[in-house]
């Protein structure tokens, strides 16, 4: 198709900028001023809207405290309160994992706690639990369970074991009531009731004396009454048993091993990765057994050991 | 004034709760000691180039690699700082006592040559150090171990 060219008029050709005019020139001018004021009153009225708005920033939160016993006014004055905190978080730490962060337990692995007549006994009954175990068929809220729990409280304080059973005890519908920390003391002295007097350790061998802190300390709750390990730890990737203890000489030096006893390990390797995490595992010891008591449970574990059983290197 | 006050006290606070979360992280951990310096073996190499060892030492190190990788990562053993062989000795035992590990006698004693053949060559100056710093009896005792496995091995 011919292309159609109209003739322009004289008067729009001069409007038409000529090549000379066209380019673009730059200068430099400043930002208006409107814009970094407008700019900075929205960041500053941002603030205040958070401030406003926003817990955070109350107060009592940000005020810059001078001194402990201020900050301390702060806190709950009740000591419930504050023993329940500390409780809460034991329980997460030690109980949780098999009974439930709701206390309703876990079928075949651990019964509830939320309404169990376990929890509503005395404290030294229901301190026995986490001090030393339980094994063997009891029956709560009317079920069967046949199960083996370790002596998972044995490592704490009493400061805690008080706190995490107050926790349990007042969680969930219960209203069983507080432990304290002398009650705690208390439960824990008739529990170890049976334990060996000071002038009965002092005239046993370290090999006895060993045995004995294997004993106090509810070892053989996990490893067995001779050590030999074998109580269930579901999903554990140690053949989902808690290990033997009588080859410890193969494979740790005495300090290694005494070493391992106070740090323990938390995290035991899973058999099934996407399956549940094994439920017991080496507490750390360190804050609660003596040094003496150490170099001896360790001289015990390394008589253990059966002669001639080598594996050859 | 004030407002400027609680927006500066806002931001220094954020930049507060960062830090102490990430401390609290690491207070959690049971042992952040041994933790770290595991996670730090376990970030190096996870392969040895063992193309010049004897070929019953390569052998070996199939039957470490098959066997250590079931429970944890090869760079563990590979980079941490054992190098004597009564510290491979004790490390071996101690993964082959474990229930379920499946490490029987005779490839627990081939993990064990490798590796301590391995440490004599790749980790000499380590191994070099901690020799140094034992009893005359135990350097010859290690030293004889050392001797014994190249001697089973080298020119075969």
């Amino acid at each position: 198709m011919p292309r159609v060219t109209l003739p322009m008029s004289d008067e729009l050709k001069s409007n038409i900028p000529q090549p000379s005019d066209a380019g673009l020139t730059a200068s430099r001018s400043t930002v208006p001023i409107w814009i970094i004021v407008l700019t900075l009153l929205l960041l500053f009225l941002g603030a205040v809207y958070f401030d406003h708005h926003s817990g955070w920033f109350d107060k009592h939160v940000y005020a810059p405290y001078t001194s402990a016993e201020q900050l301390a006014s702060y806190q709950p004055k009740s000591g419930a309160a504050s023993m329940l905190t500390q409780g809460k978080a034991v329980y997460e730490t030690y109980c949780g994992l098999c009974h439930g962060s709701d206390g309703l337990g876990k079928p075949g692995q651990a019964p509830e706690l939320a309404g169990s007549e376990w929890v509503a006994k005395d404290i030294t009954s229901l301190a026995r639990i986490p001090l030393a175990g339980l094994n063997g068929p009891i029956q709560v809220k009317g079920r069967d369970w046949n199960l083996s729990m370790a002596p998972m409280g044995a490592s704490l304080s009493d400061a805690d074991l008080s706190a995490v059973l107050t926790y349990i005890r007042e969680s969930w519908g219960n209203k069983n009531g507080a432990v304290s920390v002398d009650e705690m003391k208390s439960a824990r002295v008739a529990i170890s009731g049976n334990a060996p007097s000071a002038a009965d350790l002092a005239k046993m061998t370290p090999l006895e004396r060993g045995h004995a802190v294997f004993q106090k300390y509810g070892c053989a709750q996990c490893h067995g009454l001779d050590a030999k390990g074998g109580v269930p730890n579901p999903n554990a990737k140690t053949a989902e048993q808690i290990p033997s203890l009588i080859y410890v000489a193969d494979g740790y030096t005495k300090d290694e091993l005494k070493a391992f006893i106070r740090r323990g390990e938390r995290n035991i390797p899973a058999l099934h990765p996407d399956g549940p995490p094994p439920p017991h595992f080496m507490p750390s010891w360190g804050n609660v057994i003596s040094s003496n008591e150490l170099d001896d449970l360790a001289d015990f574990l390394f008589s253990l050991k059966p002669k001639g059983d080598n594996l050859g290197f | 004034m004030t407002m400027i006050n609680k927006f500066t006290t806002m931001l220094l606070g954020m930049a507060a709760l960062t830090l102490t979360a990430g401390l609290a992280r690491a207070e959690d951990q049971l042992d952040a000691e041994t933790k770290a310096r595991i996670e730090k073996y376990e970030q190096g190499p996870a392969t040895i180039d063992v193309s010049k060892y004897p070929q019953g030492i390569q052998d070996n190190y199939e039957t470490f690699s098959q066997k250590c990788a079931q429970c944890h990562k090869l760079s563990r053993p590979i980079n941490c700082d054992y190098a004597l062989p009564d510290e491979w000795s004790r490390y071996v035992k101690r993964m082959m006592r474990k229930p379920g590990s499946g490490i029987d006698s005779a490839s627990g004693l081939k993990i064990f040559e490798f590796l301590t053949y391995d440490s004599s060559v790749r980790k000499k100056a380590m191994l070099n150090d901690k020799l140094a710093k034992l009893t005359p009896d135990d350097k010859a005792a290690a030293e004889a171990k050392i001797k014994e496995v190249h001697d089973k091995y080298d020119n075969k």
